[in-house]
């Protein structure tokens, strides 16, 4: 019966560790920027108090039409402003995807030498709906959202991965601005 | 003695031999041996839409809706796509040695190269294709110029039309693939 019961217990045990591993991809990947390039992500009443950039965006969207991708309340976001993303990128994404292509599939992921610009989109199954992370570096700025995505965005994800991807970013960060 | 020595080796051919033949009819080609470039690429993209995504999106998406069903459609039957492409800002960037690593596994057996493919975009398109039996299952295009590299693996039954839907959707560049159609007989009376 003891026997049984620790059975259980170590069961339990792994299922959270599990579960929580998996909802904290978003966090890590967070801390994983903030270690390999030596900067911090902004909170957002901070960003906004300084007139950030993803404000004059979000004017920008507003104006035209803005359509709302990400499912209401899902969306994640972690903004890094103003500081020096130096460092090999191609490390940096050899370490991305070490630590997410076990839960996550990578869908695509653009590089630019030239620029340092680095977009990653990743994706998983989560119950009916999608987890979508979108991870935007450039040499000064960096952007991780994840969101959840419905099935009818999933096919304009898979249709146009880089321009929904670009899409999801602007519009989480408008979201939190209102 | 002889069986004890028999025995591991049985036990080594059992292990290896699934792999081996699955290795040979798989029509994946290895495309890591040019990660390397994307450390002096203008653009690098690398598209990974694999089995579980493939799965996901013709068990989730609606034949109702036009553009889920378009993207049903390319993707139905298919077993993976992947791509990696490298632009460059100055000729030379990317050697012959990188572009013979794709087509010496594309030289491997039951690869045959397609003629009569073109592409509306300058420089050179190969398409390969892998024949099991009288099966597609799979193909790769391979193009180069003398600032870009592209290789478009897709694996599983696919046909040229279904590679000239892909063309610019899913994340694929756009490489201006065109199947040359047969010359139209002429009436015979």
């Amino acid at each position: 019966m003891k026997i049984k019961i620790l059975i259980a217990t170590l069961l339990f045990m792994f299922a959270s560790i599990a579960v929580h591993a998996k909802d904290d991809d978003f966090k890590s990947v967070v801390k994983m920027i903030e270690q390999f390039y030596g900067v911090k992500h902004q909170g957002i009443p901070f960003l906004a108090k300084a007139g950030m950039k993803v404000a004059t965006t979000a004017a920008r969207i507003k104006g035209g039409e803005a359509r709302r991708i990400a499912e209401a309340g899902s969306i994640k976001l972690a903004v890094f402003e103003n500081q020096d993303f130096d460092g090999d990128f191609t490390k940096f994404r050899t370490s991305l995807n070490g630590a997410l292509t076990a839960t996550w599939m990578p869908l695509i992921q653009t590089l630019s030498a030239t620029t340092q610009d680095q977009n990653y989109i990743f994706l998983r199954e989560a119950g009916d709906k999608f987890n979508v992370l979108v991870i935007t570096i450039t040499s000064r700025d960096a952007t991780v959202v994840q969101v959840n995505l419905s099935r009818k965005n999933l096919a304009l994800l898979l249709k146009d991965p880089e321009g929904t991807g670009k899409s999801i970013t602007e519009e989480a960060t408008i979201i939190d601005q209102e | 003695m002889k069986i004890l020595l028999r025995t591991p080796l049985i036990a080594l051919l059992l292990i290896f031999a699934p792999a081996i033949v699955t290795k040979a009819q798989d029509s994946r080609i290895q495309l890591s041996s040019l990660d390397h470039l994307a450390a002096k690429a203008k653009q690098t993209v690398d598209v990974n839409i694999d089995e579980r995504l493939i799965r996901i999106s013709t068990k989730f998406l609606s034949d109702d809706d036009a553009d889920e069903k378009k993207i049903k459609e390319v993707v139905n039957g298919v077993k993976g796509i992947y791509v990696k492409s490298f632009e460059f800002d100055n000729d030379g960037e990317f050697s012959a040695a990188d572009v013979e690593t794709i087509r010496t596994q594309l030289r491997g057996p039951g690869w045959t190269r397609l003629v009569g493919v073109t592409s509306k975009k300058d420089g050179n398109l190969e398409v390969y294709l892998l024949l099991t039996g009288d099966k597609v299952a799979g193909l790769a295009v391979l193009h180069t110029d003398d600032r870009e590299l592209t290789v478009v693996n897709i694996v599983g039954p696919v046909d040229l039309d279904k590679l000239a839907q892909l063309d610019g959707q899913l994340g694929i560049p756009d490489l201006g693939i065109e199947p040359q159609k047969p010359k139209a007989k002429k009436d015979e009376q």
